[in-house]
Formats: structure tokens, C-alpha cells, sequence
């Protein structure tokens, strides 16, 4: 098979299989759940025969592209664009992709509408898909729009309560506010480059340099700043875990949010300066934010999501550092220990008859070993504990922030390094605290009390993801990848930047992670390495003697209520927008409103509706049945003719 | 006249060239045969023969398409042309369908049927000779077999007043519109036949020897006459302004299959009569037609759709969105006038989609009238789309497709003659058309809303307690139905997707 005809299956396969869910099987049960996961393994076969059969090198289809839509010289086409950012996002949505499918027939097990649900995975696989084979902006935005869909349909799922289907309309409204300025951006670039094709741009800029222009680039910014939930449109994420806790990982951790940073990285030529400088404060600010929010939930999903809005704070900060392939790297490791957090959470909350506070579960540790071992080694993971996955790649993004600033003395990497370091302490903290109170000590509710390991469905993907994966993924892209494993041929999904990652100014021996923390030593300064040591081990420590094991309420909200409060209400940013849609928006909808009633549907509509009407009641009448009356005007008629043939009319 | 001399006469008359009017003709006698010697065979093997009959023409015709010689025959009095080839097509389709709405309709009614089968196959021939006629006794022999068959199939339903009411007001008005085209003729055969101006020819009637008598003498006042008398007999076949005041009560009057075919099959042969005129002997004439053709078509499409605003009968909205489709014809033959010459295949694709959508919807009426044809309301057709999704499917499909609605054939027909007005310069006139079809959808529209979106607030029978369904529709269609109904939709969606040569005829 030709690769584009390996790329096609690729991405229609989910297709397919939701085309037959939505037709066949919409009260199918467990059919519909074998068809969409069948569909999820044939997309993890077909995906790493062609990373096992890729050469390496950039792969465009070129003019074979389908054309799906012409006006004139203007063409919407689907092709394909794949190079290193592709294979590692397409290696990371076929595999946790795969197994999340797997955990979902477990966790979904009591659920009625399975049909919906897996048909909604199938969609959310392919519009994913799409975005990441996409090779021209109005390729991406069509299947960008697709994975909105989609997330909004499996928010939803639990439709018939009320926070789903708000959660899901949230969701839905605040990412067209991004969309919409990325829309522009895309019509704006389609204008100044003459084409959206990705590799032309790119090639156009790479000619004179002096064509990104800032305009473009914050532009196509916002579709990232409401995809991946960066401020100021983070507020969607926390409330989107409303959707079941499978949808919660694949969706709003591992992929559909890291989409934002895996387009930011496709039109990385495009960014200039100042957009760079922008996402790195944006990203920064909100590895600490997001980290204290984390600290005033109750409910687990909510905190995992203010960590994933942390985590992709973290991806964008390198993103802003200049490191793209570091991104990448940071978005595949915390695909693992992220989709491994939230896969545990579910099953604990599967386990504990759906009850989400994290003070009212405890002691899960004995009674749930395979679930708390995956959600232990993921902690550490996400915390950077040296030789983890989260380690390689986050200590990393630490390491380069402080390189830039110990080379070039400029204050905003200086502040990068702060906000990312904090951040890491606060990760150790909040992850320790729901390690401790949801696993440690003695049940504090009904739920705990009763709960069991989960079946093997569940399970077997918490081992592969958390206890393998997130443990070892860092580790295995170090050593594994370098030339020896499968006769080089992955190679390639190591980013380029980041096998070779160097920050200009130091000559370390060393290439890659190794090169990163050869800067410390280089620049005299080991003790900043400690510093991110003593960060974890505190924060961990700090949590035990604080928080307890097991505890069955939290001791900030019950000694300083004050601050507690401050973090649970996370920086009033959705009180501060529902004032300004009930106060400002509301009232010049109104306005609005009233002008439509009387201009629009008053004048214009009513107006010429009556005109229209009376002028053929007027004509109606004419016919007036009388058959005296026709053959007169037929003789009119004929005087009619007769005066255009005379030249009178 | 000796032997040889009727020889070279003779020698063009190729029958064979007419085999598809003839086994038409042929048709219709041989069920007007069987209906007279094999009487039980009536019920069972008439409406199957005629089917079966006019689908084996129609696809021999089609399989055989281009094979005849394009050339003149019958001393000139039939000139084949690829145009007349198709509309032979578009002709016996329309009879095809007429015949199986006519089916539908006599199976409700007590009347007699292999009449309708018969005349209706005769009118068909009478078409398709029109299409390829080049000389007036042609022309009006044609016209004549059939304006006479639709006299007695408008008035077929007998038995109701309305019908008997129509065919009256037909057989006078279409008297009076022969006799308008019959002075026209003589007209022009006299003023041709005048030795004192250039070019007379002693055979005024045939299009060849006129033409070149008008090219010569475009301004003599007698050859204008005529022609505009000519043109008055046309325009009621199209039904145009001022010729459209018969339109509404035929149409209500008329049982639906006539009404459809009137609509569709008569409308269509005055266009083909009209386009043979304006590009044969009044090419001559513009000076006098397009002014002419011009202010009937603005007209008429503001006309049809503000008159057809208020109509709650069907057959009336029908029979009035008729006249604006004329209009929007006109619009492509006004563009042929000026010069754009595939205007004729925007004509000949309009009235394809315009053939298939009609035909959805009247095939959709058929089933849903009862035993009083003529009086189908708006309300008829309230919950429609509960109760037969089917048949509320396909009219919604022949309804958008009238109107223009993307991604419908209808759509694409209306685009291909706004692009052939726009190349023609017809800006202000285009500007009409517009205005017309917003207006149009809203009718269209109303009709779909009626079926799709009213429901019907019956009070509950008090004494039953049920609620009684005022407008009963069919419970279930047999297969046959939904296939040719099916059909109908499905090219009228297809024709909007694919329309094969057509598409990149103004390109």
C-alpha cells in the first residue's frame, strides 16, 4: 500500500465504525462497544506499520490531495502532511487511544447507552485523526470543529442531568470564541500567503523571514488558547469532567486539549517574537495558577483537570522557550501519566459506586493494589521524580527555562523558570495530597468501604499505560530510541530538537535530556537541580504531615477557610464572565433584539410580506372565473403583441 | 405529375426517420384495439401495455440516440434536429409518467381508462412531431392533434362539474388561441407570397423559404402582424402574461395527471416550438421579440409568484408557479435571442428538473387525493410527514427542487439559465427572476411546512372520544409506488449533484 492509502485507512476506519454505530447499532450494548474498539485496534495496527515502514522523512501527498470543495482558484483539499510531530501525536492517539477503548467497555459497563457512547468515541477518533494528518489550515479547521463536536456530544453523554448539559454547552460556547479568532487568523493567513497549505507556509517564511507577521500568529493563537484551555479560556476544562472519566482522559488530557499545543508546533515557522513570548507568560502563569486551584478541590476529576491545565501550561512554556519538539515530548509523556491519573480515577470511582470526593473515599489501597500502584508510579511520573516518564520531559522544560536565562540574562526567562519551578512544587503537593487521601489510611465512606479491584477490562490498561508506560516511556525514548531498537527505524519519533536539544551558549558533551542538565553544571549552578529535588521530596513530605493519610476532610479548608475558598473559586474568572454575559451581553442582545422586532421582522420582512401579498391579491382577482371576461384579455393581449409589433411599447 | 418527378418527391420521405411518433401512434391504437375485442383484459393488461409499451420506446429511443440523420425530411416539412431528438425523449417520459399518475388517479375514479391511455400516448406523438416540425401545416396539424386530445382529457373526470367547467373554458380559449395562430400564419403566407418584395416565395408555410423572405423584409408591417400573432397562440401554450388568465381554472378543474401533463408536457412543447421560430424564420425579427419577450417575461415571473402567494388549493399554487417557471424560461430563450447559444441545453436541463420535480409532486398528490380531485387544500397535507414520511420525503424533494433550493436539480437548472441571462447581459431582468424565486420559496416552502411542521388541533368527537382524522391519508404504498416515486426523487437530487454534459456547458 502507498502511504497516502495507509493515511486514508487510518483516518476513515473510526469513521466507518461510527458510521455503522450511528446507523445499526444505537441500542447496541456491548456490539456497538466490540465494533469501536475493533475499529481503535485496527487504527493502532495500520499506525505503527506505517511508523515501522516510514522512513523518516517528511511525507506530503502533494497534488493527489481531494478536493472537496472549488470556487474558482480557491480549493478546500484533504491531504496529509506527516513528519515527527505527526508520528509521535498519531502514535500517541492510536495507542492511549486503544487502550482507553478498552477501559471504556469496563467503565461503561452500567451504562445504557453504550451505542451513543462508543459512536461518540468512534467520531472523537476520527476528527482527532484528521487534525493530526492535516496538512492545510482548512483542513484542520473542519476536524477541529469535528473533535468540538464531539467533545461536546460526550460531555453530554449524562445528558439528563443538568451540569452535563451545561458543562457541554460551556464547552461547546467558550471554544467558539477561540475558534473565532482562529478562523480569522486562518482567512487572514489564506489572504497574505496566497495559500493554507501548512508546508508552503512554512517554506514562505523560511524565504524571508520577515513574513510572520504578529497579526497571523496571535490570530491562530486563540484557536489554541480555547482548545487546550489556556487563560483566558481555561474555564471549560475543569467543568467538561462532567463527561464520563474515560471520555475525561482520552479527550480533556491526553489528545483533543494537546491539540491546541500540536498546532501551535505544525505552524511553528508562523510564530514570530512576540507571539513566543506571549504563550511562554501565558503557559508559565498557568503551571502555578492552575497548580493552586488544584489545591481547593474536593471532587478528583476536578483537581486531575486543574493538572492537566498545569501540565499543558507546561507544553506551552516550551512551546514559548523555543523548543517545539520538547512540547511535543512533554504532550506524549503526560498522554501516559495523565490518561494513567484519570483512568484510576475512574476506576476508583467506578469502585466506589460513582461517588467523585476525593475525602470521602481513603484506604483504597489494599483493597484496589493494580488500581493504586498505576496512580503511585503516575504520581511520581507527573511529579518528575528522576528516571520517570514526566521526568525527561518536564525537569527538562525547567532546565531549558533556566539555560535561557543563565545564557542571555533576560527577565522573562528568569520568571519562566520561577513560575515552572513553583509549578513543580505545587505538583508534588496536590499529587501527594490525593495520592495519601484516596489511597492511604482507612475508608472514610460508604463507597470506599465496599470497594473491589476493578475487572480485568479496566485494569490491564492501567498496567500498560501507568505501570509500564508512565514509568518507563522517558526512559525508553533515551535509551531505546537512539538507533538500536527495531533497527532505528522509530528514530523518528524522537523530535529532531529535542535528540539534539542544546541551548546556544553551552557545549555540553551530551545531546538531549542529558545536555539539559549538563547546563546546570556548566554554569556552576548544580544547586538549581537540587532545588527541583527538594521540591518533590518537600512537597510530598509536606502533604503526609499535613493533609494525613485518609483523611476524612480537608485541613486547609478547615484551618484557613479564607484561602481555601479563594483557590476553590480559581481567580473568580467564571463569576467575572457570567457578570458579563448577564450584564453586558445580555442587554445588548436585547437591544439587538428589539431593533430585529422592528427592523428586521417589523419593516423588512413583515413590510414587504404585506406588499408581496396585497399585489397578489390584486393579481388573483384578476382571474375572475367569467370566461367573457378571459376572451377579453386574450384580445388585450393580442392588442398588447400588436403594439410591440406597430413599435408603440 | 409524371413517375419520376414523384420519385424525387418521394425519395426523402424516410419513414423510418418518424418510428418513434409512429410506434407511439401505433400504441395507442393497439390498446384502443384490445380495449374494443378483448373487453375482460381491461382492468389487467391496458395500464401494463401502455407502461410497458411507452418504457420500451423510451428506451430503445434513448439507446439509440443520435442515430437518425439530422437533416431535413418530407420535402422539408420535418427537419430533425438533436434539439427535436430530445425533446422526443423529454415527450415520451412526460407521457410515461402522465400514464402512471393517470394509473394512480383512475384507480380512485369511476371512468373509463383505456381512453385516458390512449389519448394521452397521441398527444405525446403530437409533440414529438411539433419538436421537429419546419413548416407551419406541420406546426398546426401537430399543434392541432394536441390542443384536440387535451379538450377531451381535461374534461375527462365527467362527472364533476369542475372538469366539465375546465374543458369548456380550455375548448374556447384554445379555439380562439388556434385561430389567433392560424391568422398569424396566413399572415406571414400571404405577405411571403407577395411577388412585388424581394425573395417572395410561392411557399410561405415551410420555415426554410420564410426565413429567407423575413431576413429580406424584417420591417414589413404584415409580416410583423403575423408574427405576433404567432407568438400570441405560443404564449398560450406556455402560459405567459397575458396568455396565463386560463391557467388556474383549467388546472384546479382538470384531473391531476392532465393537470401534470398540461403543466409539464404542454408547457415544454410551446418552448420547442418557440425556440425552432426565434432561431428559424424569426431569427430575423429580433428587433421586435426580445423587447416583446422581455417585458412578458418580467411580467410573468412577478405575476406567477405574487398571484400564486395566496392559492390554498394546490392544483391553483401548481398551476401558478407554472407560469413564473415560464417566465425564468423565457429568460434563457431571451438569452439565445441575444447570442448565447447553449442557452438552449439551460432550457432543455431546466425543464428536465423542472419534469422530475413536478412529476414527484404530483405523483405525491395522486396518492393523497380522494375521490374529489379538485379540491386538494394546503391542509390536506397537515401531519403528512408523520403519518407517510415516504411520500412526505419525495414532495419535499419536488418542492425544494422548484424552488431552487442547493444542492436539488432545480438548483443547478435555475443557475445554469442565470448564467446564461448574466453572459447576455440581461442584468435587470435577472434582478426580476431573483426577486421572483425568493418569492417562490415562500409558497414552496409554506406547503412543506404544512406537511412537515403543522400539526392539526382536532377537537376530540365527544361522544367517541377519539379524535377523528379529517383528511385520511394512504396507510402503506406498494413497492412499485415507492420505486417510481423513489426515483423521481433521487434524480431530482442526483440532476443536482452530476449533471454530466450539462454542467460544463457554459464553461
Amino acid at each position: 500500500m502507498d502511504p497516502s492509502q495507509i493515511l486514508t485507512a487510518i483516518l476513515l476506519t473510526p469513521l466507518v465504525s461510527a458510521a455503522i454505530i450511528c446507523l445499526f447499532l444505537r441500542r447496541g450494548g456491548y456490539v456497538a462497544a466490540a465494533v469501536s474498539v475493533i475499529a481503535a485496534f485496527v487504527i493502532l495496527v495500520l499506525s505503527f506499520y506505517w511508523l515501522f515502514n516510514w522512513d523518516g522523512m517528511e511525507y506530503t501527498c502533494g497534488d493527489s490531495a481531494l478536493t472537496i470543495l472549488q470556487f474558482g482558484g480557491f480549493e478546500v483539499n484533504i491531504g496529509y502532511l506527516f513528519n515527527y510531530e505527526a508520528a509521535t501525536m498519531l502514535a500517541v492517539v492510536a495507542f492511549v487511544g486503544f487502550w482507553i477503548h478498552v477501559f471504556s467497555v469496563g467503565y461503561m459497563d452500567d451504562d445504557k447507552d453504550k451505542g451513543r457512547f462508543f459512536g461518540g468515541l468512534s467520531i472523537f477518533m476520527f476528527s482527532m485523526l484528521g487534525i493530526v494528518l492535516a496538512d492545510n489550515l482548512f483542513m484542520i479547521f473542519i476536524f477541529w470543529e469535528l473533535v468540538g463536536f464531539s467533545s461536546y456530544m460526550l460531555i453530554a453523554h449524562y445528558w439528563d442531568k443538568d451540569f452535563a448539559a451545561d458543562a457541554s454547552k460551556k464547552a461547546f460556547i467558550v471554544n467558539r470564541i477561540g475558534d473565532f479568532g482562529f478562523l480569522v487568523g486562518i482567512v487572514w493567513a489564506y489572504h497574505f500567503y496566497g495559500t493554507a497549505d501548512i508546508s508552503a507556509i512554512t517554506e514562505i517564511i523560511h524565504n524571508d523571514p520577515t513574513k510572520a507577521i504578529d497579526g497571523i500568529g496571535l490570530l491562530l493563537m486563540c484557536g489554541f488558547v480555547g482548545k487546550s484551555a489556556q487563560f483566558p479560556l481555561q474555564v471549560w476544562l475543569t467543568d467538561a469532567m462532567a463527561g464520563p472519566t474515560p471520555v475525561s482522559a482520552l479527550i480533556h488530557a491526553a489528545t483533543m486539549v494537546a491539540a491546541g499545543i500540536y498546532f501551535m508546533v505544525r505552524i511553528f515557522a508562523l510564530l514570530t517574537d512576540f507571539t513566543l513570548d506571549w504563550i511562554l507568560w501565558s503557559g508559565a502563569i498557568m503551571t502555578t495558577f492552575a497548580g493552586f486551584c488544584a489545591l481547593g478541590q474536593t471532587d478528583i476529576k476536578k483537581s486531575l483537570a486543574y493538572s492537566t491545565l498545569a501540565h499543558l501550561g507546561y507544553m506551552a512554556s516550551a512551546i514559548g522557550l523555543g523548543f517545539p519538539g520538547l512540547a511535543i515530548m512533554h504532550m506524549a509523556m503526560h498522554a501516559c501519566f495523565k490518561a494513567t491519573l484519570f483512568l484510576c480515577s475512574g476506576s476508583v470511582i467506578h469502585a466506589c459506586h460513582h461517588e467523585q470526593d476525593m475525602f470521602k473515599m481513603g484506604g483504597l489501597f489494599k483493597k484496589m493494589p493494580i488500581t493504586a500502584i498505576a496512580f503511585f508510579v503516575a504520581t511520581l511520573s507527573i511529579s518528575a521524580v528522576p528516571f520517570t516518564a514526566g521526568y525527561y520531559s518536564k525537569d527538562t522544560i525547567i532546565a531549558s527555562s533556566w539555560g535561557l536565562y543563565a545564557a542571555n540574562h533576560e527577565g522573562i526567562y528568569l520568571a519562566a523558570f520561577i513560575l515552572t519551578m513553583l509549578g513543580a512544587l505545587l505538583t508534588a503537593l496536590y499529587m501527594g495530597r490525593m495520592f495519601f487521601v484516596v489511597f492511604l489510611g482507612k475508608s472514610n465512606g460508604h463507597g470506599a468501604q465496599h470497594a473491589k479491584e476493578s475487572s480485568f477490562w479496566m485494569t490491564v490498561p492501567l498496567i500498560v499505560l501507568g505501570w509500564i508506560l508512565s514509568l518507563g516511556a522517558g526512559w525508553f525514548v533515551q535509551n531505546g530510541l537512539d538507533g538500536t531498537w527495531a533497527d532505528g527505524k522509530m528514530t523518528a519519533l524522537i523530535p529532531t530538537d529535542v535528540a539534539h536539544f542544546m541551548v546556544d551558549g553551552f557545549h555540553g558533551e551530551h545531546n538531549g535530556w542529558e545536555g539539559a542538565h549538563e547546563i546546570y553544571e556548566e554554569a556552576h549552578a548544580p544547586w538549581v537541580e537540587y532545588i527541583s529535588y527538594a521540591c518533590i521530596i518537600g512537597g510530598f513530605a509536606f502533604c503526609w504531615f499535613f493533609y494525613g493519610r485518609g483523611a476524612p476532610e480537608d485541613r486547609l479548608q478547615k484551618s484557613a477557610p479564607g484561602i481555601y475558598h479563594v483557590l476553590e473559586r480559581h481567580g473568580w474568572f467564571d463569576d467575572l464572565y457570567d457578570w458579563y454575559v448577564a450584564h453586558v451581553q445580555q442587554r445588548f442582545a436585547n437591544i439587538l433584539g428589539v431593533l430585529d422586532l422592528l427592523l428586521i421582522s417589523g419593516l423588512a420582512v413583515r413590510g414587504t410580506a404585506s406588499v408581496a401579498g396585497l399585489v397578489g391579491l390584486v393579481c388573483r382577482s384578476l382571474h375572475v372565473g367569467s370566461l367573457h371576461a378571459y376572451v377579453y384579455w386574450f384580445l388585450l393581449g393580442v392588442l398588447i403583441f400588436w403594439a410591440f409589433a406597430f413599435g408603440i411599447l | 405529375m409524371n413517375l419520376e418527378a414523384f420519385q424525387a418527391f418521394a425519395a426523402d420521405n424516410q419513414w423510418g426517420v418518424l418510428w418513434p411518433e409512429l410506434s407511439m401512434a401505433l400504441l395507442a391504437v393497439l390498446l384502443l384495439v384490445i380495449d374494443l375485442f378483448a373487453a375482460p383484459l381491461r382492468k389487467s393488461v391496458i395500464p401494463a401495455l401502455a407502461l410497458g409499451g411507452q418504457a420500451v420506446i423510451l428506451v430503445i429511443l434513448v439507446l439509440s440516440f443520435g442515430c437518425a440523420a439530422v437533416g431535413d425530411y418530407f420535402s422539408q416539412m420535418v427537419n430533425l434536429t438533436t434539439l427535436g431528438q430530445v425533446f422526443r425523449v423529454f415527450f415520451v417520459l412526460t407521457s410515461l409518467l402522465v400514464c402512471y399518475v393517470g394509473w394512480v388517479y383512475l384507480q380512485r375514479q369511476n371512468l373509463p381508462r383505456t381512453e385516458f391511455f390512449a389519448l394521452t400516448i397521441m398527444i405525446a406523438a403530437g409533440m414529438m412531431i411539433l419538436g421537429n416540425a419546419s413548416n407551419f401545416v406541420m406546426l398546426f396539424v401537430a399543434l392541432e392533434t394536441v390542443t384536440i386530445g387535451f379538450y377531451v382529457m381535461v374534461a375527462y373526470a365527467r362527472h364533476s362539474p369542475y372538469s366539465l367547467e375546465g374543458g369548456l373554458k380550455y375548448l374556447i380559449m384554445g379555439a380562439l388561441s388556434t385561430s389567433l395562430l392560424l391568422f398569424g400564419i396566413v399572415l406571414l403566407y400571404g405577405a411571403a407570397g407577395n411577388p412585388s418584395l424581394p425573395h417572395y416565395t410561392g411557399d410561405g408555410l415551410s420555415y426554410a423559404n420564410l426565413n429567407n423572405f423575413i431576413v429580406a423584409n424584417p420591417d414589413n408591417l404584415l409580416v410583423l402582424v403575423g408574427a405576433a400573432l404567432v407568438l400570441c397562440a405560443i404564449c398560450f401554450k406556455i402560459g405567459a402574461v397575458p396568455f396565463q388568465i386560463w391557467i388556474p381554472d383549467v388546472y384546479q378543474g382538470a384531473p391531476t395527471p392532465v393537470t401534470a401533463f398540461l403543466a409539464v408536457g404542454s408547457k415544454a412543447a410551446g418552448f420547442v416550438v418557440l425556440i425552432n421560430l426565434l432561431r428559424g424564420p424569426f431569427a430575423a425579427l429580433e428587433a421586435f421579440t426580445f423587447p416583446l419577450l422581455a417585458a412578458i417575461c418580467a411580467v410573468t415571473i412577478l405575476f406567477g409568484n405574487l398571484t400564486a402567494l395566496g392559492q390554498r388549493n394546490v392544483k391553483r399554487v401548481i398551476g401558478m408557479s407554472g407560469i413564473a417557471h415560464a417566465g425564468y424560461l423565457l429568460l434563457g430563450v431571451l438569452a439565445l435571442i441575444k447570442g448565447v447559444d447553449w442557452a438552449v441545453w439551460a432550457i432543455v436541463f431546466y425543464l428536465f428538473t423542472y419534469l422530475f420535480g413536478s412529476f414527484a409532486i404530483f405523483g405525491v398528490m395522486a396518492h393523497l387525493a380522494g375521490p374529489d380531485d379538485e379540491n386538494q387544500e394546503l391542509e390536506h397535507y397537515q401531519n403528512l410527514a408523520k403519518n407517510q414520511p415516504f411520500l412526505a420525503g419525495v414532495l419535499a424533494i419536488g418542492l425544494g427542487s422548484l424552488a431552487g433550493i442547493p444542492p436539488l436539480a432545480g438548483f443547478i437548472g435555475k443557475l445554469l439559465l442565470f448564467i446564461a441571462a448574466f453572459e447576455a447581459r440581461l442584468y435587470s431582468l435577472l434582478g426580476v427572476a431573483i426577486i421572483g424565486v425568493v418569492i417562490s420559496i415562500y409558497y414552496y416552502f409554506g406547503w412543506i411546512r404544512e406537511a412537515y411542521f403543522k400539526t392539526l388541533e382536532v377537537p376530540p368527537d365527544e361522544a367517541s372520544g377519539e379524535t377523528a382524522r379529517p383528511y385520511p391519508h394512504p396507510r402503506s404504498l406498494s413497492l412499485a409506488h415507492r420505486l417510481l416515486l423513489g426515483a423521481l426523487a433521487a434524480f431530482t437530487v442526483l440532476l443536482g449533484i452530476y449533471q454530466g454534459a450539462f454542467g460544463s456547458s457554459p464553461f
